[in-house]
């Protein structure tokens, strides 16, 4: 199943950082030899600062002790570096920092601020510049949260607006990878502002940013309660689904996913199913296969046929085929929401366009056996206000085709007119009137 | 004749005359170019008659001859008249005939495709010289004369005077040699062949001149009659100065000269053809590299000159020696690096002096890429004019090679010092002599550049030659020795496809907003060709090209209305009938497609062109070899259209749906008037008679309609098409069907209609399954049965017409409402939310609103009912369609431009159909972004 991975496709947008738990994913997943992975991890890991984890790595790769020069002398430049860290130029702004009653000094006020700290403290623009560097180097050791703190204050302090948003990305990977989705979801709100708010020197350059973003988001958008919403409504907006459709057009997968995972937003289907048949040649895997089988060709058995294939993919996915452990058994409350969803989907298009159909038949579009059918058919006569009826004798389902009476549609039109017509008319006269009457009054 | 009579007895002013004369043979000469090869059979026949009137004793027997032999023949019998007229002593005739032998030389050597002088002339120059002496000792004779025949005389000598100049060596030559001449001339037509080969090269190779020059007559005897030719031109071309030994020969002096030639520019009397020849010898005697090459730049301009008119193109020969001229400059460029091509700064006047071995930058006035680009325009040109259906023109396309090798080069060069702005330019052109190439065509070229040089063209040959000339050592060589640096044979990538993205990618990043927009449509032209849909429909949309054609010149509105057929051809060749539709349509929408084009004129019974606007169409036309097949773009385009409207004009009997193809439908009523249909003949009536078969649902013999027309065998995988468009016709036939006669049906069983219409069961399920999703069948499939039970909805007449009247009244409504809106500049409260209809009913009302709106004559106004809102108003221009559940795409229909820019303009340019919009608009932005 590993064709329809897109780990290699996600990768380049996404940040070193966040490639690690992908290549995690996959691992426990067993999609690839063990090997290639760890060999790719230790690639990952060659250009950031988390040496002893590499070394670590490293030794399990190849079963020896022995570490290479080239890790060796990498560690213990790091190492020099954070002991420089202790006595580097930020030493001052650190001390300022961490005393709470000095930090109240602060105001929203950024070249107050400035001024503030270099008269009183003797902190200048170059100390604060160094915390950046200092944030980045913590991040590149693995150390998030202090980086997110640095930034953070980094963000507060700096009046450098090109670097303020290199923070701010850099804030969002360490949210993202500190798994503190409300605080990443906030920078994510927050980037995505100065994106589309910003003149950008090039149009090119707003698209990868647009691209990166909503890559990034996809951490964000699968573990967050409100997600689903979320995912939608980013990908939706006609900037962001063109870069879908310029330059990413694999996240359509997630978007997929999204649209059919969530019952509220039903009537984004229809454009979603546009999109998919545009982009068909640039991609395509089962899940929009399935949308294409089923609101395209209205193929139902080659739309079954994809929803069995959905399985896989969805599990193996590393943003959809999240697992919880509920008691004993594993879930993917996502694939399991899914296929309850294609399921209705399937169903409710079925029941469109037929008087009477075997249950039987049904089943096994739906991918269950006959009994369960039944009752699923039967709650949902009973709650989704479903105008069928079972029956029981032939096993069949037989819908009741409502039709709506010629006469009343007319008169339902015209009934309108009228309203309408009145309406204006009254608009008119009463200004008229009102007029009129001033008019006597004087 | 009449002319020369006239000058001949008219008075004694040489001077004047003899200026006449000759601008009379320039012009002469430039028709003749001007007809090319095509126009020969007629001059041939001119001529006859020109000989039939001066030769009475010509007995008139007709033997076929070639016609240099023709000439040739003609010659001669002029020289006999000569020599009758000497015997008679009789001036005045012998002047005429002396007159009419210097014009037909002009057409003999003509004829001869050299410059070479035929011998008989030079011996007819000797022979008079020597009877003008007798006549001039014998004073008794003289005295006796009458006094027409003594002016005669008298202007004979002075003219023989000055013509012989020109030929003093050969006439040296023959008085030596009589007998060798005596041979020769009789047996003339036998050499010719033999001498017009080298002939070329000897014009091109001033060295050897040069070599003749300096050494007087020493060896000549031992050389061919190369070199006696030679030497009667050197006299045109030099100034005695010039004879000097080569050491003599000063910076200065070649300077003085050069100024001296540049200025006679356009001055009466000098001959075109002259300049370049004195030009080229100037470059062999050059002294400096920077000085050779300011030389070349005056030989290269000169020689666009020597064709003066817009219409007419450079002679083939010409252009030739162009390229060359153009390759020995960027040796120079290449050898000697300091020099540097410029046209922004006045170079000092010494510049030029610097030598070789100067260290810092020289500058020379310059611009290779306008050389360039008129270069690529003549070549262009020459296609365009000549007949496609002859060797010459064959032979023309062959020479392709010769020109990408220049622009390559040129473009190497460019790219090398840096002014990418500039290589941008001649990648374009590069581009726009590959665009049109599908890739066995582009094999073949680079198959033929491949060759070994002696079979490719003549050109390698030549500096071929130049090589062993040099080598033999048999002159002092030129003073600037240029090596053959620039490479001489073109590179092609394997495929074309790798070529246009190595050039494109320059372009994008340098090229100007013109540049970049045609190398962008000619990419999506060489996508579309190769049967990359979806990205050639990505780009073009990404691009924006459609919206600001109307903007551009009328030959990248010319391109994208190509751009946009080929695009037709190509969805049509994968299947996506819709949107080869909707490329197609506008294209046809008026009836001038051969106009849009460029592939011929076309008659228009309305209005009358001026012989102005004539003339423009007749420039801009494409070359033979660009043509995009009319036939096939037509049968495709009714195809889609019959495969769009048969199902459409089914479903909407009541209401007169709006049509989808007004030109199509405007078709079926005529061949519907008509009374007797005979056997299909052309496109139309084939794609006609499937009509009425598919109509009916008769799916089979539509098809064999429509696959006996000849052109498919035009398109590569013609199977494939073929089974494509059986498919089609299959599927629409059914929904034909469906729509006509489901009312008569209670049920319908699958069974029955796969077997009806030979579709699988899947596929009919699906094609059935649609109609009822999208209401356009009121039916329900009984599954357990397999079968289709329909509702009967059908409306009674009166009901229909109230469904339409109701939609009447809305836009009625919406109408007034608007006008209260734009009145009082508030919106109305409490007003139910007006219909969006994004199903059938839009249909209608677009309908109804197109007739509104276009009788209006405006389009302003946001939000109507049916339009598709996402857009909004701010779209503007044409009206945005819904195209409803079709899900087309008519986001193309950016449309023909019509060429001519009158500024009649359709109102459709900018339409773009509703759900088609969406995307349009989704990438809109993606472009903004």
């Amino acid at each position: 199943m590993a064709e329809h991975d897109l780990t290699a496709r996600l990768a380049p947008h996404l940040d070193r950082h966040l490639v690690f738990p992908l290549l995690e994913f996959l691992q426990e997943r067993g999609l690839y030899p063990e090997e290639e992975i760890v060999a790719a991890k230790l690639r990952l890991l060659g250009g950031t600062n988390m040496v002893d984890y590499a070394m670590a790595m490293h030794r399990s790769l190849h079963g020896t002790d022995e570490a290479p020069a080239d890790m060796v002398a990498r560690r213990a430049e790091v190492v020099d570096r954070l002991v420089a860290l202790q006595t580097g130029p930020a030493l001052p702004l650190y001390a300022f920092l961490r005393d709470p009653h000095l930090v109240q000094l602060l105001r929203p006020d950024k070249q107050y601020n400035v001024h503030m700290l270099q008269e009183g403290f003797q902190i200048g623009p170059d100390q604060i510049e160094a915390l950046y560097d200092d944030a980045k180097f913590q991040f590149e050791c693995g150390s998030y949260s202090d980086a997110a703190a640095y930034l953070y204050q980094y963000r507060v302090l700096s009046t450098n607006s090109e670097r303020s948003v290199r923070a701010l990305w850099g804030m969002l990977a360490s949210e993202i990878l500190n798994r503190n989705w409300d605080a990443a979801l906030e920078e994510l709100n927050r980037l995505k502002e100065i994106i589309d708010s910003k003149n950008f020197s090039s149009p090119l350059n707003q698209l990868q940013s647009r691209i990166w973003l909503m890559h990034w988001s996809l951490f964000i958008f699968f573990n967050h309660e409100n997600g689903r919403n979320g995912i939608i409504d980013l990908f939706f907006q006609d900037r962001y689904l063109n870069a879908i459709q310029t330059n990413a057009h694999h996240l359509l997968r997630y978007l997929a996913v999204a649209v059919v995972v969530n019952k509220r937003r039903r009537n984004m289907l229809k454009e979603l199913t546009k999109v998919i048949q545009q982009e068909q040649h640039s991609y395509k895997d089962p899940i929009t296969e399935f949308l294409e089988c089923l609101y395209v060709n209205y193929d139902f058995d080659g739309a079954q046929q994809k929803l069995m294939e959905c399985d896989q993919v969805i599990s193996n996915d590393p943003f959809l085929g999240k697992r919880i452990a509920v008691g004993n058994s594993i879930t993917v409350p996502l694939r399991d929401e899914f296929f309850e969803n294609a399921r209705l989907f399937i169903f409710e298009t079925v029941c469109r366009i037929h008087r009477c159909i075997d249950i039987s038949v049904l089943a096994e579009k739906l991918n269950m056996r006959y009994s369960e059918a039944e009752l699923w058919i039967m709650n949902l006569v009973k709650s989704l206000k479903l105008d069928a009826k079972i029956d029981s004798v032939s096993g069949t389902l037989i819908m009741r085709v409502n039709r709506v009476d010629v006469h009343e549609e007319i008169i339902e039109s015209l009934k309108n007119l009228s309203t309408r017509t009145h309406m204006l008319a009254q608009s008119i006269v009463e200004p008229a009137q009102a007029a009129q009457q001033a008019a006597q009054g004087d | 004749m009449q002319g020369s009579r006239f000058w001949g007895q008219g008075d004694s002013e040489s001077e004047e005359e003899e200026e006449e004369v000759e601008s009379e043979q320039g012009s002469d000469s430039e028709d003749d170019v001007v007809h090319g090869a095509g126009g020969r059979g007629v001059q041939n026949r001119y001529l006859k008659t020109q000989e039939d009137d001066s030769d009475e004793s010509d007995s008139g027997h007709r033997v076929i001859r070639s016609l240099r032999d023709k000439r040739n023949e003609e010659m001669r019998s002029i020289v006999d008249q000569m020599r009758n007229a000497m015997k008679i002593n009789d001036w005045v005739s012998l002047q005429e005939s002396f007159e009419k032998l210097n014009k037909h030389l002009e057409k003999v050597v003509r004829v001869n495709e050299s410059t070479e002088i035929p011998k008989m002339y030079i011996k007819a120059l000797v022979l008079l010289e020597d009877f003008l002496a007798e006549a001039f000792a014998n004073k008794d004779a003289k005295r006796k004369m009458s006094s027409s025949n003594s002016k005669a005389l008298n202007v004979m000598k002075q003219k023989l005077k000055k013509n012989n100049k020109q030929y003093e060596e050969q006439i040296q030559k023959c008085r030596e040699h009589p007998e060798s001449f005596e041979d020769e001339a009789a047996g003339k037509g036998e050499d010719e062949d033999d001498e017009d080969e080298d002939s070329d090269a000897e014009i091109e190779d001033p060295e050897k001149i040069v070599t003749s020059e300096s050494e007087a007559d020493a060896e000549d005897e031992g050389d061919n009659d190369g070199w006696i030719q030679n030497k009667s031109k050197k006299d045109k071309m030099l100034d005695k100065q010039f004879l000097k030994d080569p050491s003599e020969i000063t910076w200065d002096i070649v300077d003085k000269k050069l100024k001296e030639i540049v200025a006679s520019r356009g001055k009466k009397g000098t001959g075109r053809i002259e300049r370049v020849e004195q030009l080229t010898f100037l470059t062999r005697v050059a002294k400096t590299p920077a000085q050779k090459l300011e030389i070349l730049f005056h030989v290269i301009s000169a020689q666009f000159d020597v064709n003066p008119s817009l219409l007419g193109h450079m002679p083939v020969n010409v252009w030739k020696k162009c390229v060359n001229n153009m390759l020995l400059v960027l040796d120079i460029l290449q050898q000697y690096p300091n020099i540097v091509v410029d046209t922004s700064l006045e170079p000092d006047e010494k510049e030029t002096q610097k030598g070789a071995d100067f260290n810092g930058t020289i500058h020379v006035t310059g611009d290779l890429v306008a050389f360039l680009e008129r270069l690529d325009t003549e070549f262009f040109k020459t296609l365009q004019c000549s007949d496609p259906y002859t060797k010459d023109y064959v032979q023309r396309l062959r020479e392709e090679p010769l020109f990408l090798v220049v622009a390559q080069n040129v473009q190497d060069y460019l790219e090398r010092v840096g002014n990418l702005k500039a290589a941008a330019k001649v990648a374009l052109r590069r581009v726009e002599l590959v665009y049109y190439k599908p890739q066995e065509v582009y094999d073949s070229m680079r198959k033929l550049a491949e060759q070994p040089e002696d079979s490719v063209e003549e050109g390698d040959a030549e500096t071929g030659d130049e090589h062993q000339a040099m080598d033999a050592n048999r002159g002092p060589p030129p003073f600037v020795v240029i090596p053959e640096v620039v490479p001489r044979k073109p590179t092609f990538p394997e495929s074309g496809r790798a070529l246009m993205d190595g050039l494109m990618s320059l372009i994008y990043k340098y090229g100007d907003e013109r540049t970049k927009a045609r190398a962008m449509l000619c990419d999506i032209y060489h996508h579309a060709i190769s049967d990359e849909f979806s990205v050639a429909r990505d780009l073009l949309l990404m691009s924006h090209l459609q919206d600001g054609v109307q903007l551009m010149d009328i030959s990248s509105q010319i391109l994208f209305n190509r751009v946009m057929a080929q695009l037709g051809l190509c969805a049509f060749r994968a299947g996506l009938i819709n949107e080869a539709h909707g490329c197609l349509t506008e294209l046809y929408s008026t009836g001038r497609v051969k106009e849009l084009l460029a592939q011929g004129v076309q008659q228009s019974r309305y209005h009358e062109k001026t012989p102005e606007q004539e003339r423009l169409e007749r420039r801009r036309q494409m070359p033979y070899h660009m043509h995009i097949n009319l036939e096939l773009l037509e049968a495709t385009h009714l195809i889609c259209a019959m495969l769009i409207e048969v199902p459409n004009m089914a479903a909407s009997t009541y209401d007169k749906r709006r049509p989808m193809s007004k030109t199509f439908r405007r078709l079926l009523e005529v061949s519907e008037r008509q009374t007797f249909v005979g056997p299909p003949e052309n496109v139309r009536d084939h794609v006609m008679a499937a009509t009425r078969a598919l109509n009916k649902g008769d799916h089979q013999k539509a098809f064999s309609v429509i696959s006996s027309l000849e052109i498919w065998k035009l398109l590569r995988n013609r199977e494939h098409v073929l089974e494509m468009l059986k498919l089609k016709i299959k599927e629409e036939a059914l929904r034909t069907y469906l729509f006509s006669y489901s009312s008569c049906y209670e049920s319908l069983s699958l069974n029955q209609l796969t077997t009806m219409f030979d579709l699988s069961e899947q596929h009919a399920h699906s094609i059935v399954s649609k109609m009822m999703m999208h209401e356009e069948l009121h039916a329900s499939w009984d599954q357990p049965t397999k079968c289709i039970v329909f509702h009967s909805v059908d409306q009674t007449r009166l009901q229909g017409l109230l469904f339409q009247m109701a939609d009447k009244l809305s836009v009625l409504v919406e109408s007034n409402e608007r006008a209260y809106e734009a009145r009082t500049g508030g919106t109305l409260e409490g007003v139910p939310p007006r219909r969006r209809g994004d199903g059938q009913d839009s249909s209608n009302l677009g309908k109804w609103q197109d007739n509104f709106v276009s009788s209006q004559g405006r389009q302003g106004g946001g939000n109507r009912s049916g339009y598709a809102g996402r857009g909004g108003g701010g779209q503007g221009g044409g009206y945005q369609r819904d195209r409803g559940n079709q899900g087309s795409r008519g986001g193309y229909s950016g449309g023909s431009r019509f060429q001519d820019g009158r500024g009649r303009n359709q109102s459709g340019s900018s339409a773009r159909g509703g759900d088609g919009g969406a995307r349009m608009v989704s990438l809109n932005r993606a472009g903004r972004v």
